[in-house]
């Protein structure tokens, strides 16, 4: 069976929350389209506890992650895109 | 408030560092609890595992409690540091050593316990 959930929907979903994200990622780690890595840069997040940015990844994938679409979702936030710094 | 729920708080507001995990330190059953145990473990952390796997219910209990979505889940003196991505960036940075630092000084022993709900 194919999956219905690809990064696509999670992108768009993502896009509507941080619109001016300067940096936006969906990966499927698996190929199994359940397993995601998302990256999100974003001046939102500054001033933000890592908590306090990670929750809001989880509110706005809320619905993928209560229906059961999302098995593991692995979050990497920065405030703003810090070219460079990432490993 | 549900029996079940007062006693996840209770772990979570007595234990030093509590982290719900899937499965037990002994036998860790998913990989993102493996990575938040590990970064604990490296970070000298006196550690409280709770395995979430027996029941259900504990998930539902701590999600509500937590308003974090996942497993794993950190606290550290009753304070939700985050799930295993967090974790192991603030272990990376040496944060996690020095926000253990900053609650139980640097003589503190790195250990491991279970508690079972």
């Amino acid at each position: 069976m194919v999956g219905v959930t690809t990064t696509g929907p999670l992108e768009a979903l993502l896009r509507t929350a941080f619109p001016d994200a300067s940096e936006l990622a969906v990966e499927d780690r698996t190929g199994g389209g359940d397993h995601f890595q998302v990256i999100v840069s974003c001046d939102r997040f500054t001033g933000l506890s890592l908590v306090e940015q990670h929750r809001l990844v989880y509110d706005a994938l809320a619905e993928p992650l209560a229906d059961g679409s999302i098995h593991e979702l692995r979050i990497r936030t920065r405030p703003r895109s810090e070219g460079g710094t990432t490993p | 408030m549900s029996d079940l729920r007062e006693q996840i708080q209770q772990i979570i507001s007595t234990e030093p560092v509590s982290v719900f995990i899937k499965g037990t330190p002994q036998l860790v059953m998913c990989g993102n609890s493996d990575r938040a145990l590990r970064a604990l473990r490296s970070a000298g952390a006196p550690v409280t595992a709770v395995d979430v796997l027996p029941d259900p219910r504990i998930r539902q209990e701590l999600a509500a409690l937590s308003g974090w979505p996942t497993i794993p889940q950190v606290f550290i003196k009753g304070e939700l540091i985050g799930g295993a991505d967090i974790v192991e960036e603030l272990h990376a940075s040496g944060e996690l050593e020095r926000r253990l630092e900053q609650a139980f000084g640097s003589e503190r022993e790195g250990t491991v316990k279970t508690a079972a709900l």
